[in-house]
């Protein structure tokens, strides 16, 4: 890429020294960094910074999709849900959900990094296999994986001759949930992975090699911990990805899902429109907006703590 | 963003349609834009229906499998008697899906032009402004009418003596028998049908002589983890002791006498021993078709299959009186309007047509075992000629329905919550217990604040 | 980063480096490289097979596809009649085109809009430029998934039910997208853009003559995941959609059943359809798609 501008010399050098001083007033406007964002700023306030507002609003009302501008009533709906016990069963599956994928999500990731970057022969095909069933809709996985995990014809038990409720017993239908989700997404991380395992320099390796370290040390003094920031970055993503999940549950569980396998999204969705209550459904969303919020610091916090003692 | 308060009012004047309410949008758009919407209202009307140009007709449904295969002929059927009418139909996943999308299309303001609603689910819909009423002037100059139907059941699907639902069938709960197995156990009278059952003693003895002949199962029914099945066989029972319930005040009146008579009943049957009361769905209708079973509880809607598997085996009836008096748990596929923002005269006029056409085409409803609500069908000889549907025919007559509430029917939260009472009957505590859980059960469902409660969109 | 370099040089060379890159990682041990290649070809085949089995199944009759014993091979051989009885209802092609619409005009607006803002927040200078960025920063953690109720609410408000606009506007915020272009505007040196301001040209022509054309590898990133995500997103569009003939794909395909039942072979066929447009796309594009999503994926950092 050339970096060079081609310099155009139809305007002529030095402007009047009178339209500098005082150039007309939609020449300021216009000109001004505001005219730039204003675009932004409009998409922005309307359908960010007015339904954030807004939502909160409504949290405080009995509002209903059938009957808005209902009544405030103060704190009443986030009392009422601080004793709802679905609300905390909700919350208590995507707790369960959002931990037992992520976990395999970074570490599958990872593993899939390091030995797609050994340079193994077959590049393209490694790619393409663990990242294309990032680009599927969720659809897609819904529909595939209902198939896969069908009790009587399914794939799944058919092959292993096992006879698995893999969606339909309560016990297992939110784990096979995580593994049709690992399968889905697992690519995004892996991708992001193999970027950061490309930027360590060669020299590293080719220092310890002449130090006589073998591959298996290799890995463990030299990716391992040049990867170390790159791994909180993709466990804070991941963690915050898998919290708002919604998606594959609503579909892998034939769009009605169970008590044990709702997210508190879906309790959300549930709540605001099967059941009509906005207000009670807002309240619900700000809990949870609450709880993703204070993960997001936590982890900028310890991200931040680990850097200064890396830096020190 | 405060909302304007709903107005309702009249639409534009329009010789064709009235249409008695509109929605809170389109009454703003009349007072924002009166002159223009009543000139546009005069030229449709100008330009009338005359021309045979195509009216097309959104149609919702969540009806699938065979259900769907059916409505899909009759659809054809009602192309063929009036082939302006260009139907788009579009099926959802049945349920708490279908449900949800139907309301939030209403509220959006751009709903289909005709639906279909459980019966049992009206009172989540009707009283919170989500649909039309039918216009019945209109309706009657297609050929139906409140003398088609049956009296309870046309006015279930009022509100506050509305016209919000028309049915187009009812879909009881019902027994089934295996033919050879009852002739052998003795059940059979001399001209081959099923001796009455009617009292709670003659069914427990006929089902113990079904085991013994079977070596297994007597009757077979199939509840556990099912959202619905256990209240639809408990619904049906209470309203033979002569009670209904109503829940459409702050408190329940559930009956614990009635209530126990049933549970205990119920317990008396499952027994474990004649018959287990620990099946799923699937499970019982496998030991029914299997020929492990006598007897068979479970809804019309199963006959297809079951006609499959066992041919002129099977037989079907409403469910006997076990107590005090005739009564069928039953839901009813019926057409709704949903609300919308505009509604243009054609396509209302439309959807009237569209809903009598289908309820004179619903001898083919039949065959998926459903008992037609228009009684000019119900009364034909081609009617009288299906079997076993014709066996249970009965079971329309007397149909209970669920209590009217914003929070019950069919695959709601309430089902759900019903049906649990049953795990407890036959599973966990037994009777008394299971009363008190639908007590305390109700209870907590009453307390929630009702979100349709005192106004409309 | 060096994912974003562009290629350099032909295959043989990038032949050379794998083989470089082997013998740094794997080393020469034969165990090393057999044992990796083994992990590989296990996890490759296992990431493939519900792809490969679900294709296989969508070329089957309904009854070849729930037959046990499952078979490679069905009994009446392959048939493209799910596929066909697809088509021929005819929604497909609608919600394929919907999908096309709303991703390329979110697309478009989001870079358009993004690309903006970024470059006022990295070069020019007015009052409130601090606040309004950290607000656009603070809002980066607001998922907005989470506004679901209050959009869906103003929607109504505003009549946008069932329309392009509801399904595309709410779309097009990303602050996340803002602050990974101001980071690389912020990396441009501002020698060149002075050089042209020296020429008369007011702050519109540096961007557009200047600035933009030296961004075109982050827009390029930008615009393909801001695609994909607009392709495949299945929230919004599905709770501001209940028309049929307005749903994308990923909305229309789970959600309107076909009235004869669930059947899995039409199911897996348009399953097939809906993942078949970003599947060619990452085909022909593989290294674009690949770079973009790891300098994008990376910007939250």
């Amino acid at each position: 890429m050339t970096a060079t501008a081609p310099p155009r010399d139809r305007a002529p050098a030095g402007p009047p020294p009178a339209a500098r001083s005082a150039p007309p007033l939609w020449r300021r406007v216009s000109d001004s960094g505001w005219a730039f964002l204003l675009p932004f700023l409009a998409v922005f306030a309307a359908f960010m910074g007015w339904p954030v507002v807004y939502g909160f609003w409504l949290s405080l009302t009995d509002s209903t999709l059938v009957r808005t501008g209902g009544d405030f009533v103060g704190l009443a709906n986030y009392a009422e849900a601080l004793g709802d016990p679905l609300m905390w069963q909700t919350l208590g599956n995507t707790a369960f959900f959002t931990l037992a994928s992520t976990v395999p999500l970074v570490v599958l990731a990872l593993v899939m990094a390091v030995l797609v970057h050994s340079g193994l022969p077959g590049q393209w095909l490694w790619r393409l296999s663990f990242f294309v069933p990032y680009l599927l809709p969720v659809a897609t996985v819904g529909l595939v994986g209902q198939f896969m995990f069908n009790q009587e014809i399914g794939v799944l038990n058919q092959a292993t001759g096992a006879d698995v409720g893999w969606l339909s017993e309560d016990s297992v239908a939110l784990w096979s949930i995580v593994i049709a989700t690992v399968w889905w997404t697992v690519g995004f991380n892996f991708l992001l992975y193999l970027a950061a395992l490309q930027s360590i320099p060669d020299h590293l390796y080719e220092a310890a090699s002449i130090d006589g370290a073998g591959a298996w040390a290799r890995l463990w003094s030299i990716t391992l911990p040049q990867l170390s920031r790159i791994t909180g970055v993709v466990l804070v993503l991941q963690l915050l990805s898998s919290l708002k999940v919604f998606d594959q549950i609503y579909l892998l569980m034939g769009n009605n899902p169970t008590d044990a396998t709702r997210s508190i999204l879906i309790y959300v969705y549930d709540t605001g429109f099967t059941g009509y209550r906005l207000g009670y459904g807002s309240a619900l969303s700000y809990i949870f907006l609450a709880i993703v919020v204070a993960v997001a610091l936590v982890q900028t916090w310890v991200g931040s703590r680990r850097n200064k003692g890396a830096a020190a | 963003m405060s909302r304007s308060t709903r107005h309702s009012g009249p639409l534009p004047p329009s010789d064709r349609a009235p249409v008695p309410r509109m929605s809170r949008r389109a009454a703003l758009r009349t007072g924002l834009f009166g002159a223009g919407a009543l000139a546009a209202g005069g030229l449709l009307s100008g330009c009338g229906p005359a021309d045979a140009a195509e009216v097309p007709l959104q149609f919702w449904s969540p009806l699938t499998g065979g259900d769907g295969a059916l409505m899909h002929r009759m659809i054809a059927d009602v192309h063929k008697a009036a082939p302006e009418l260009a139907v788009d139909s579009t099926a959802l996943a049945w349920g708490r899906p279908y449900y949800t999308k139907l309301a939030m299309s209403s509220v959006g303001g751009r709903s289909p032009d005709v639906a279909v609603m459980h019966l049992s689910r009206l009172g989540g819909y009707a009283p919170a402004g989500l649909l039309h009423p039918f216009d019945l002037d209109l309706l009657a100059e297609y050929g139906a009418g409140e003398d088609d139907f049956i009296p309870r059941l046309w006015k279930s699907a009022q509100h506050e003596g509305t016209q919000f639902a028309i049915p187009f069938d009812t879909h009881p709960f019902v027994m089934f028998y295996n033919i050879p197995l009852a002739e052998e156990a003795g059940l059979l009278d001399g001209d081959g049908r099923l001796k009455p059952l009617d009292s709670a003693e003659a069914f427990v003895a006929a089902s113990h002589r079904m085991s013994e002949v079977t070596g297994d199962t007597g009757t077979a029914y199939g509840h556990v983890n099912d959202p619905a099945q256990a209240w639809r066989f408990f619904g049906g029972l209470y309203g033979q002791t002569g009670r209904r319930l109503d829940l459409s005040g702050d408190r329940h009146d559930l009956d614990h006498d009635a209530a126990l008579r049933v549970f205990e009943f119920v317990a008396e049957v499952f027994d474990g021993e004649h018959s287990p009361g620990t099946l799923n769905y699937a499970a019982a209708l496998g030991t029914f078709t299997d020929g492990r079973a006598g007897f068979f509880i479970s809804g019309e809607w199963e006959l297809p299959g079951l006609v499959e598997a066992l041919g002129e085996d099977l037989g079907a009836l409403a469910m006997p009186t076990f107590f005090d008096e005739p009564a069928s748990y039953a839901d009813s596929h019926s057409f709704v309007l949903p609300a919308r923002d505009t509604t243009d005269p054609e396509r209302f006029r439309a959807a009237h047509q569209f809903a009598a056409l289908i309820l004179k085409n619903s001898l083919t409803w039949a065959e998926a075992g459903h008992i037609p609500a228009y009684q000019p069908v119900v009364e034909s000889a081609a009617y009288a000629d299906m079997q076993p549907q014709a066996g249970y025919r009965s079971a329309g007559e007397k149909p209970v329905l669920d209590p009217r509430a914003w929070f019950t029917g069919a695959g709601s939260q309430f089902h759900d919550q019903m049906s649990v009472t049953m795990t407890v009957n036959l599973i966990g505590d037994g009777p008394e217990a299971a009363v008190e859980s639908m007590d305390s059960r109700l209870t907590g469902l009453l307390a929630k604040e009702n979100p349709i409660k005192g106004g409309a969109r | 980063m060096s994912i974003l370099t562009p290629a350099a040089g032909e295959r043989n060379s990038r032949r050379e480096a794998n083989r470089r890159q082997r013998s740094l990682i794997l080393g020469r041990s034969r165990l090393a490289r057999g044992g990796a290649m083994t992990v590989l070809v296990v996890m490759a085949l296992g990431w493939l097979f519900p792809l490969i089995w679900a294709t296989n199944s969508s070329f089957r009759t309904e009854a070849d596809t729930v037959a046990l014993p499952l078979q490679w091979i069905p009994e009446n051989g392959f048939t493209l009649e799910q596929y066909i009885g697809l088509f021929e209802v005819g929604k497909v092609q609608l919600w394929m085109t919907n999908s096309l619409i709303i991703a390329v005009a979110v697309t478009a607006i989001t870079v358009a809009v993004s690309a903006l803002a970024a470059y006022a927040f990295s070069r020019m200078v007015f009052r409130g430029r601090k606040a309004l960025f950290a607000l656009t920063i603070a809002a980066i953690m607001v998922p907005p998934q989470l506004l679901i109720i209050p959009l869906f609410d103003q929607m109504v408000a505003l009549n946008l039910v069932d329309t392009y606009a509801a399904i595309i506007l709410p779309q097009v915020v990303a602050p996340i997208m803002v602050f990974i272009l101001k980071k690389f505007f912020d990396g441009i040196p501002r020698e060149l853009e002075e050089a042209a301001r020296m020429d008369g040209a007011g702050p519109w022509r540096v961007f557009f003559s200047v600035v933009l054309p030296l961004s075109r590898p982050i827009l390029a990133a930008v615009s393909i995941f801001v695609f994909i995500n607009a392709w495949n997103n299945f929230l919004w569009p599905f709770i501001v959609t209940t028309d049929p003939s307005l749903m994308t794909l990923p909305v229309g395909i789970p959600n309107v059943l076909d009235a004869y039942g669930t059947v899995y072979a039409r199911n897996m066929a348009s399953s097939m359809v809906a993942a078949a447009p970003m599947i060619v796309v990452f085909l022909l594009f593989q290294r674009r798609i690949v770079r973009s999503v790891a300098t994008t994926g990376l910007g939250g950092q």
